[in-house]
């Protein structure tokens, strides 16, 4: 025991916790950190494998922003466009649309109107937006792209029904691009939580 | 470095533990030198043996390295570490004596703050504990030197707290007589 002390002490409390051992062993491990190949491969396979789990989770919203929006494409294309309406409807962005839309397909789209939608679009874009500057470079474009390529969707969507206001399949189609671009906003969102370690 | 605030105190341990989790071996070396005396500390009393201790406190930071990513910063480092020395101590005391020790039984006598009848010299009082039981020496030493409670000794060690209680009963009336006065 190296206690060579002889100081007294009252409790054993007071014995001191830290010990000098005879030599300096940091020498021996220092060259053991470097010796052991698996340890900093390991750590840098680690790092690696997590910048491209990253990486694919972009990709992944990216493409899922994509389809979203390429499916909306097709709908509308497929989809024949009717009269033209009367109503402006506020659109997913909080504007009020140039198109005009029916009574109807606002009462159908009026969710998108509720002040807590609203609010929690808002919200979301604000936190979208940061995590877009964060971001690679190819994935933001890719997400900022999609986004946009949504956003028209809607807005033609938008103009269809405006022009056939009863068209069931148009109302749907409109209130599931909706519904997807909230969980678009709500997957970047998430997956851009420094927490999770992005 | 990267330093955080940590209960109003600049804590740079907390970056120090991030940069050395990313690889950086420099930072390790820092918490090394600011913990490897406690760890070395409790390796030598628990194998009793300075050449034993020096392996398994090279040993404990191995360890820690290779685990350090997945440390959580939440909770203490000494702790932790103290954790990998006390397992990597018992694990090569096991393998150089293997000795079976019954288990004491239950008892609730190992409470108390440890304070001694008259001043010892700490030379004495370290040999005093060096001869104890190994079972008995290991609850002592994390409990009374190293302050952790019944419940994180007896985690430490693998054992019940009923048990760890008993232990320090033990250790408390061994030392009674070798040190030939009260333990309290």
């Amino acid at each position: 025991m190296s206690g060579s002390d002889e100081r007294t002490v009252k409790s054993l409390r007071e014995l001191p916790p830290a010990l000098a051992p005879g030599r300096d062993l940091w020498p021996e491990i220092e060259a053991r950190l470097g010796a052991s190949p698996g340890v900093s491969t390991a750590r840098q396979s680690a790092a690696a494998a997590r910048a491209r789990a990253a990486s694919v989770r972009w990709l992944a919203a990216a493409a899922m922003v994509a389809c979203v929006a390429v499916g909306v494409w097709v709908g509308r294309d497929l989809v024949p466009v009717g009269a033209p309406g009367a109503a402006p409807v506020p659109t997913a962005s909080g504007t009020t649309s140039a198109t005009p839309l029916s009574e109807g397909a606002a009462v159908d789209a009026a969710y998108v109107s509720d002040p807590r939608y609203r609010h929690q679009r808002a919200e979301l874009m604000k936190s979208v937006q940061a995590r877009l500057e964060a971001m690679p470079e190819p994935a933001r474009a890719k997400v900022a792209a999609s986004l946009a390529a949504i956003e028209t969707a809607k807005k033609d969507l938008e103009s269809a029904l405006g022009k056939d206001p009863s068209n069931a399949l148009l109302q749907e189609l409109l209130i599931n691009t909706y519904q997807d671009e909230m969980r678009v906003l709500t997957d970047v969102h998430e997956i851009g939580d420094p927490s999770r370690g992005i | 470095m990267q330093a955080q605030m940590k209960d109003g105190r600049v804590d740079w341990e907390g970056g120090l533990v991030q940069r050395a989790a990313a690889g950086d071996s420099r930072a390790f070396e820092r918490l090394y030198r600011e913990h490897s005396g406690r760890v070395y500390g409790l390796c030598l009393r628990l194998t009793r043996d300075a050449h034993l201790a020096e392996d398994c406190t090279q040993d404990t930071f191995i360890n820690a390295w290779k685990a350090l990513p997945q440390f959580e910063t939440r909770s203490s480092l000494a702790t932790w570490l103290h954790r990998i020395a006390v397992n990597v101590s018992l694990g090569k005391r096991r393998k150089s004596s293997p000795v079976f020790e019954p288990e004491p039984e239950d008892d609730e006598g190992g409470l108390g703050d440890w304070a001694l009848e008259t001043p010892v010299e700490v030379r004495e009082l370290e040999t005093a504990i060096g001869e104890l039981p190994d079972g008995a020496r290991d609850a002592l030493v994390l409990h009374a030197l190293y302050g952790y409670s019944h419940g994180e000794a007896a985690q430490m060690l693998g054992i019940a707290v009923g048990t760890c209680k008993a232990q320090l009963h033990r250790a408390r009336k061994l030392l009674r007589e070798r040190l030939k006065m009260e333990v309290n």
